[in-house]
């Protein structure tokens, strides 16, 4: 796997707490945990394990686990191998 | 407090406090801040009095402060660090999580808690840090907070 990937799927286990194999469909307020606050900590974590500073556009574009890879990818993070 | 070296004169008392933060009577468990220096530190004090309510239940023959009354006190007192701020004045605030929470010495009546609050970080309305309290010089009780203010959490949510 991808090391970003990697870096990526943590980042949302550790927010939400939920397994890897729930990532590939997930999407904003499908679980209790990916509510409001949840969003800004996911946010925070990402910031935080890939030394980036999102824009505001992008933190509320973010609506799903697929769409934040998209996002990201602004950022010069790549999913590719 | 009398013996501290303070970093500022700005303080507020329980009116003070009343503006910056929606905790009223019976769960405000903080009587003065002290020491303020908005979007950085604050001091807090609480007394606390065998009028307390949650004395004579906890426990009627040994009283102490819950610990989930030393939790608050902590985190009320640790969210004076942004709600100090002109801009966060008077803003409701939500728990995100607590951690590395320590509880060193029982608080009893007749004792007063002096809490040190840090914020280290705020941004895009979640606020983290932590607070650390007192009894005559000594750890009483301790706490990481990472903690949210709703209204401006608003702002971010995607659009779905």
């Amino acid at each position: 796997m991808n090391e970003n990937l990697k870096i990526y799927n943590s980042a949302f286990v550790e927010s939400f707490g939920i397994p890897e194999s729930q990532l590939s469909v997930l999407k904003y307020q499908d679980i209790i945990e990916w509510d409001s606050v949840g969003h800004m900590g996911l946010m925070a974590n990402l910031e935080e394990v890939f030394k980036i500073e999102m824009e505001i556009d992008d933190i509320i574009d973010f609506s799903s686990y697929n769409k934040g890879k998209e996002i990201l990818s602004k950022y010069n993070i790549s999913f590719n191998e | 407090m009398n013996n501290e070296s303070l970093q500022s004169d700005l303080s507020f008392d329980i009116p003070g406090i009343k503006q910056c933060q929606q905790n009223r009577y019976p769960l405000l468990f903080v009587d003065r801040i002290y020491d303020v220096i908005p979007g950085v530190s604050v001091k807090g004090i609480k007394c606390f009095s065998y009028n307390e309510w949650f004395f004579p239940a906890h426990f009627e023959d040994e009283p102490s402060v819950p610990g989930f009354i030393q939790i608050e006190t902590l985190v009320q007192t640790f969210i004076m660090t942004f709600l100090t701020l002109d801009e966060h004045k008077g803003k409701k605030t939500n728990f995100v999580s607590i951690d590395n929470v320590k509880f060193r010495r029982m608080i009893i009546p007749g004792e007063q808690l002096i809490i040190h609050a840090k914020l280290d970080f705020f941004r895009r309305g979640i606020a983290k840090g932590y607070a650390e309290g007192f009894v005559d010089n000594q750890p009483a009780c301790r706490a990481d907070f990472v903690v949210a203010l709703p209204d401006i959490l608003r702002s971010f949510k995607p659009s779905n």
